[in-house]
């Protein structure tokens, strides 16, 4: 911005110099062409500077016109503009500068030949023919004198000789006659001035003269005085003796008037010569002028335009700077004119622009916050959210929704919540509900909704209420729900502990005495009976005991399972407690096949041995005895490692070949006191769901196609497994705390 | 008419039209000279110094032949400036020469239409002679006799001295309007060569 500043300023001070040096040139043109002397002086510096003036202002024109047409192609903003407004000062500037500078010339050129007249140059030279002829005439009388002059002295003698001379010079009215010998060495001489020193040395005109035997006779330019000479010969004598030069002033008169003639008639001839010349000056001076004057006003047209198109451009630059969004554009303001109020309303536009689009920006931060926020609730919140258009597509869906009806529904916004339920039990039982609820126009609900699914049913709670509408949305619902199936679960084991706490307690105690009071009949009683009391009371006697034990057996079945002591993590190999467990069970001889398949190479897994030995027990032990009434029992026991979902984890599947899983108790194999076999207790997959869900693991009972049940248990195979197992699954953390 | 200027602003005619006459006048009128085709002559035929009592003379011979538009200038009663230049020079061996002395002639030739002769006048001391003819009046000042050049007391025993002589036609007199055309025509730019020989001591 300065340097641009800095650079207007000394272009500005450039020009004002250059018109400066420019107006000074012509003003000493015109003192000069007044003054002849100063104009001789100065004329070369004027016409430099002006020259030099005309150069620069033709360089910065031609850099001027370059730019423009830069401009122009290049549709820069405000170019053609320019190009108009320069256009028309050219337009205007040149057309009266070139008929005034042609009538100048023809003006200046026809004044100077009216100087010379050719009246005049004629009358000149008449004059100067008839001062030639007049004088002609002198010279020829006083050559006659000389050589009368010279005849008469040949009579004379030597001695006589400068006495005759003097007497016939004043008779002759000659101011000076010598006679000169050989060598130019004078006779006899003879002047009317006696101040005068000797005479000059003949002339070497006038000794070609006396050589080739010829009168000599000029007239001196400068005084108009006649030199006149001729061979002096002694009378007598064959060769002559020397020459005789004689001098004549003509009339003072005819001298001035000879001399006014003489140079009028030069000077008129000097300035016939310098006519052309003349010419040619004052041309060069109006053409350099007209130069000076034309690019000044061309460059004026430049400079004019820029300035007048400048603001113009700075508003077009402007304007599409606030089209491009940027709403801090502050235009300078130089003027106070109608350009500078336009200027002033859009820095005002754009400061108002820049203001509202600020306050926009924060309050769209706001809600962006705001929403954020709510989006990270949602998206921790174990709570399934799901809200819907009014036509049932979704809107949107937290990720919890989607974990607990199984189906990705944060992603599917948009689509009707039908065509996602399309082949997802859970969900298509959820919409159904739902829909009851929608087509008969109840928009609040509330309810409980139990589904069933391949690893058993789900209990949710749902409340439904009315979202409100807006101008992008219309008025949907919004669906809160929550699966309660571990809350239930945790429920009812809470209860079924405390049962069978108390049933241990309870029962537990009096068996004893029971059994104690049996035996001690059977001791005190049994020897002293006989015959069939004897054995009625050893069968009754061994019948209660053998009840009480049973029921000692039951009692403590309850006990274990309300037992929960702290689990104890360690590193072992799996593979080898699997084949501890299965080995116990093969030395039993029950007559069924176990089929062990473990993967020898399995990584040492973290867990709680005890427990994880109790699973297997419990899951061997429910196989065969489900293969009680079975032939050719078979149990594959299958224990690998493997990745699921990202996860390490240990697989362990039993299955038998017996009768399965009956499809009533499928959805609730894993409750407690559920059981189809004639000898079970019905605790034995609670518990082992239990001690899964203990170490973060999932359980899932199915039957096989052929026949046959499958218990299927996935374990995280170390403490990281577990953490990033609960990290998928939130809802795992949750039913870890309940537990907790 | 205005409009159609407006349109073409990239034609600057009248820049053009203005700069062919600026530069015509600039280079001269020379078409309307062709006639004068004589281009003339300065030339040292000969020249040299000889020592007397004590004071170096010059003795040279010079032709001199106007050039067609000097002897238009000369008949139309312009006088012409014919200068004598000669210069004395030490020679130095190692660096640039010097000139100790410098001696301008400067005589002035004119014709007068009355009495048709031509007049030579010597500026420097003011005498005159007058001759019938041109050729006489040039064939005067192209003889110079026992011209007192420099007293040989002024120069240095132990150094050589060359001398430098030429004859020009001066135009520093006329007008600066006449000077400025002058300067661009060759027919005035009449100037002989340096005539250069050795001081003899």
């Amino acid at each position: 911005m300065v340097a641009r500043a800095l650079k207007r300023v000394s272009y500005t001070l450039l020009a004002a110099t250059g018109v400066g040096l420019v107006l000074v040139a012509l003003f000493l043109l015109s003192r000069t062409a007044q003054n002849s002397e100063d104009f001789d002086r100065l004329y070369n510096v004027i016409l430099a500077i002006n020259i030099a003036g005309v150069v620069v202002l033709f360089v910065f024109l031609v850099g001027n016109l370059w730019r423009l047409l830069r401009e122009y192609r290049t549709h820069v903003p405000g170019a053609k503009l320019k190009a108009r407004i320069v256009g028309m000062f050219v337009g205007l500037a040149v057309l009266p500068l070139l008929v005034v500078f042609y009538f100048s010339i023809q003006f200046i050129n026809r004044g100077i030949d009216t100087w010379f007249n050719v009246e005049v140059q004629a009358g000149l030279e008449n004059a100067l023919k008839l001062s030639r002829a007049a004088l002609e005439m002198q010279m020829r009388q006083h050559l006659y004198s000389t050589q009368q002059i010279s005849q008469r002295l040949s009579d004379v003698s030597e001695r006589q000789l400068i006495f005759e001379l003097s007497m016939m010079r004043r008779e002759s009215g000659a101011s000076e006659i010598t006679i000169y010998g050989g060598n130019n060495r004078i006779l006899a001489t003879s002047s009317d001035s006696s101040s005068a020193g000797l005479p000059r040395p003949l002339a070497e005109e006038v000794l070609l003269q006396m050589q080739q035997n010829r009168p000599y006779v000029s007239l001196d330019p400068e005084d108009f005085e006649i030199h006149t000479a001729v061979l002096f010969t002694y009378r007598g004598r064959a060769e002559p003796a020397g020459v005789l030069q004689a001098h004549f002033p003509v009339t003072e008169r005819l001298g001035r008037m000879a001399n006014s003639v003489d140079s009028s008639y030069r000077e008129y001839q000097q300035l016939v010569y310098l006519r052309d010349p003349l010419k040619s000056t004052f041309t060069l001076t109006l053409t350099v002028v007209l130069m000076l004057s034309l690019l000044s006003a061309i460059y004026g047209a430049f400079v004019l335009s820029r300035r007048l198109v400048a603001p113009i451009q700075d508003l077009v630059a402007g304007t599409r700077a606030v089209a491009e969004g940027d709403f801090d554009t502050r235009l300078p303001n130089p003027t106070r004119d109608e350009i500078g109020f336009l200027i002033s309303s859009f820095n005002d536009m754009t400061q108002r622009l820049a203001t509202a689009r600020r306050e926009a920006s924060l309050s769209q931060a706001l809600v962006e916050a705001e929403r954020t926020n709510l989006e990270v609730i949602l998206a921790r919140l174990s709570t399934g959210v799901l809200a819907l258009e009014s036509d049932l597509r979704i809107r949107t869906a937290n990720q919890a929704s989607g974990a607990i009806l199984g189906v990705d529904l944060e992603n599917r916004a948009g689509d009707y919540l039908t065509d996602v339920a399309t082949g997802q039990p859970l969900l298509e039982q959820f919409v159904d509900v739902a829909q009851v609820h929608l087509n008969a126009g109840e928009t609040e609900w509330r309810e409980q909704i139990v589904l069933r699914g391949e690893v058993g049913r789900r209990v949710l709670t749902c409340a439904c209420t009315t979202l409100p509408g807006d101008e992008s949305h219309s008025a949907g619902y919004v669906i809160v729900f929550d699966d309660i199936t571990a809350l239930l679960q945790a429920q009812r084991d809470a209860a079924w502990g405390e049962v069978a706490r108390r049933l241990a307690h309870e029962i537990k105690n009096p068996l004893t005495p029971i059994q104690l009071s049996a035996e001690r009949m059977r001791r005190k009683y049994l020897g002293s009976m006989s015959g069939d009391d004897a054995q009625i009371l050893d069968r009754a006697t061994h019948t209660i005991v053998q009840q009480v034990e049973a029921m000692k057996e039951m009692v403590n079945a309850f006990s274990d399972y309300a037992r929960a002591p702290d689990i104890e993590l360690g590193r072992f190999d799996m593979d080898k407690l699997v084949h501890e467990v299965v080995d116990l069970y093969r030395a039993q001889e029950s007559g069924i096949e176990i089929v062990l398949t473990s993967d020898p190479t399995m990584p040492m897994i973290e867990a709680d041995i005890g427990r994880m030995r109790q699973i297997l027990h419990n899951l061997i032990r429910n196989a065969t005895e489900a293969l009680d009434n079975t032939d050719n029992g078979r149990i594959d026991v299958h224990v690998s490692a493997a990745e699921f979902d990202g996860v390490d984890v240990v697989q362990i599947k039993v299955e038998d070949n017996g009768p399965g899983f009956t499809e009533g108790s499928l959805s609730q194999v894993f409750d407690p006191y559920v059981t189809t076999k004639p000898k079970g207790t019905g605790l034995g997959l609670a518990i082992v769901k239990k001690l899964v869900e203990e170490h973060v693991g999932s359980i899932r009972a199915y039957n096989h196609t052929e026949g046959g049940a499958v218990i299927s248990i996935r374990l995280p195979i170390n403490e990281a497994a577990r953490e990033a197992t609960i990290t998928k699954s939130p809802r795992r953390a949750d039913k870890r705390r309940e537990k907790a | 008419m205005s409009l159609t200027l407006i349109n073409k602003p990239g034609k600057p005619w009248s820049l053009s039209f203005g700069l062919a006459m600026f530069a015509c006048l600039l280079l001269g009128t020379s078409i309307a000279q062709d006639e004068l085709d004589r281009p003339g002559y300065f030339e040292v035929r000969s020249a040299s110094t000889r020592l007397v009592d004590g004071v170096h003379s010059l003795d040279a011979r010079l032709q001199l032949v106007l050039s067609s538009e000097a002897l238009e200038a000369l008949s139309s009663g312009v006088p012409l400036t014919i200068e004598l230049q000669l210069e004395v020079i030490r020679v130095r061996r190692f660096v640039w020469d010097d000139a100790d002395a410098e001696l301008a002639v400067r005589h002035e030739l004119e014709y007068r239409p009355l009495s048709q002769r031509y007049i030579v006048r010597n500026l420097n001391s003011g005498d005159q002679d007058s001759f019938a003819t041109l050729y006489s009046a040039l064939n005067n000042l192209g003889r110079v006799q026992g011209l007192p050049v420099i007293d040989d007391a002024l120069l240095d025993a132990d150094k050589t001295y060359r001398i430098r002589f030429r004859a020009l036609l001066n135009t520093q007199q006329y007008p600066a309007p006449l000077r400025l055309l002058f300067f661009w025509r060759d027919q005035w730019q009449l100037k002989s060569e340096w005539f250069e020989w050795l001081l003899e001591r």
